[in-house]
């Protein structure tokens, strides 16, 4: 007999009230605070990545040029690729494929437009931002968001995926791991 | 008497069954082929992607071409079109250019360039449609078409700074423009003539398929690539 139920309405409804009360982009370039940190080092530590150094992109071209950087991380990418992959087959287990899917692709344009929008004020506030970035800064945000919402649909509360929205709820841009360091926006 | 115009979906309902019928194919195509786009080319180019940076701007890439597929299965839906007629593998044949996996980062690079110009001739021809929730929702994709073939052509300029990132980004462009202008359609088609006739659309398919031709090679010449014979249209 299958298990396979209908999609949780409730938990769609609450991460749609998570992302509108996040503060998309506000806090990019301030100094760290510790609950930054500590949202930071548990995002790490969820993914394996112990006693990393927590940097900070002071503006737009210095995200930019971290971003660009040859040298970044690929295990990080990597590993969350893996964690999300596993946690679609979690979820596509639970509930009706086509029916998970319509909610995700749903989710994330609805999502997709309200972070394209916050990232471009932060970008109109800060300046010097060049004009893909704003796209590549809603591509991040629009990720995170779809990331959480295939984690929670699988039924996992504690992922990194959890902590990394958290960044982005405060209002900050986890740029990715280079070398040693997880560099924040 | 073909001067119509239809300012909503629920005007649509007493419009003529041809008309009606001619929105429809097009509304079920274009959501068909968003999403046939997305998840052959866009969702997988991710993976290829050099850096976290071109990782991240395709990821929005993607995005916005499944939110092409709902804007459309959208006005599908209002229109009375069951949803399952809006995805692929449901009797609408896809474009022979789906039949072909991303292998890599120039690949996708390529479609973008040339591919996406074709996508943005296609929703130029709405702009003036008489079926206006379908003018609206061309003029809404836009911008973001016009971005993705932008994002094609900053990675053309990246990939032509050394001579081997040329040659792998020549060579894409030599294995998907072939399949490019058959995009537009036969030279007789029968649902471009009644495209036409109600205003729906303006241009024929070898007008499309020429204006194509001539822009893509524009956009390729600006990049130092050369563009392949053509095949004969479908």
């Amino acid at each position: 007999m299958s298990s396979v139920v209908a999609l949780p309405r409730a938990l769609l409804d609450t991460l749609r009230v998570d992302v509108r009360a996040a503060s998309w982009f506000a806090a990019l370039g301030e100094p760290l605070t510790d609950g930054d940190r500590s949202d930071a080092t548990a995002y790490a530590e969820a993914l394996g990545f112990d006693f990393l150094e927590i940097g900070l992109a002071r503006d737009w071209p210095d995200a930019e040029r971290l971003l660009k950087a040859p040298d970044w991380t690929p295990a990080w990418w990597d590993r969350e690729e893996a964690l999300r992959r596993s946690l679609l087959a979690d979820a596509e287990a639970r509930y009706p494929e086509a029916a998970l899917w319509s909610a995700l692709t749903d989710l994330t344009t609805d999502a997709g437009d309200l972070v394209h929008g916050k990232a471009a004020t932060a970008a109109a506030r800060l300046g010097s931002a060049a004009p893909a970035s704003i796209h590549v800064a809603a591509g991040a945000a629009s990720q995170a968001i779809y990331q959480l919402a295939v984690a929670r649909l699988a039924g996992q509360s504690a992922s990194p995926f959890e902590s990394k929205f958290r960044l982005y709820a405060a209002g900050r841009w986890p740029l990715g791991i280079l070398g040693s360091r997880l560099v924040l926006f | 008497m073909t001067d119509i115009i239809v300012k909503t979906v629920e005007e649509l309902k007493d419009a003529p069954e041809e008309y009606r019928e001619a929105i429809g194919k097009l509304v079920i195509s274009h959501a068909v082929n968003e999403l046939y786009g997305a998840q052959v080319f866009d969702e997988p180019a991710i993976a290829y992607a050099p850096t976290p940076y071109a990782k991240w701007l395709t990821c929005r890439v993607a995005m916005e071409e499944y939110g092409h597929h709902v804007r459309f299965k959208q006005l599908g839906v209002q229109m009375g079109i069951p949803e399952e007629r809006m995805v692929p593998g449901t009797g609408k044949k896809p474009l022979s250019i789906f039949e072909f996996p991303l292998k890599t980062w120039e690949e996708f690079v390529a479609i973008k360039l040339l591919a996406d110009l074709a996508e943005i001739l296609q929703v130029e021809d709405l702009l003036h449609c008489t079926f206006h929730p379908l003018r609206n929702l061309a003029r809404a994709t836009m911008p973001e078409e016009r971005f993705h073939a932008q994002f094609g052509e900053d990675f053309s300029a990246e990939l032509v700074k050394t001579p081997d990132g040329k040659a792998r980004l020549q060579a894409a462009v030599d294995e998907y423009y072939p399949y490019l202008p058959s995009f537009f359609g036969g030279s007789k088609s029968r649902n471009n003539e009644i495209f036409r006739k109600w205003k729906i659309k303006q241009r024929t398919n070898d007008e499309m398929r020429q204006d194509f031709i001539t822009r893509a090679s524009e956009v390729a010449a600006k990049y130092g690539l050369t563009l392949p014979e053509v095949r004969q249209a479908a």
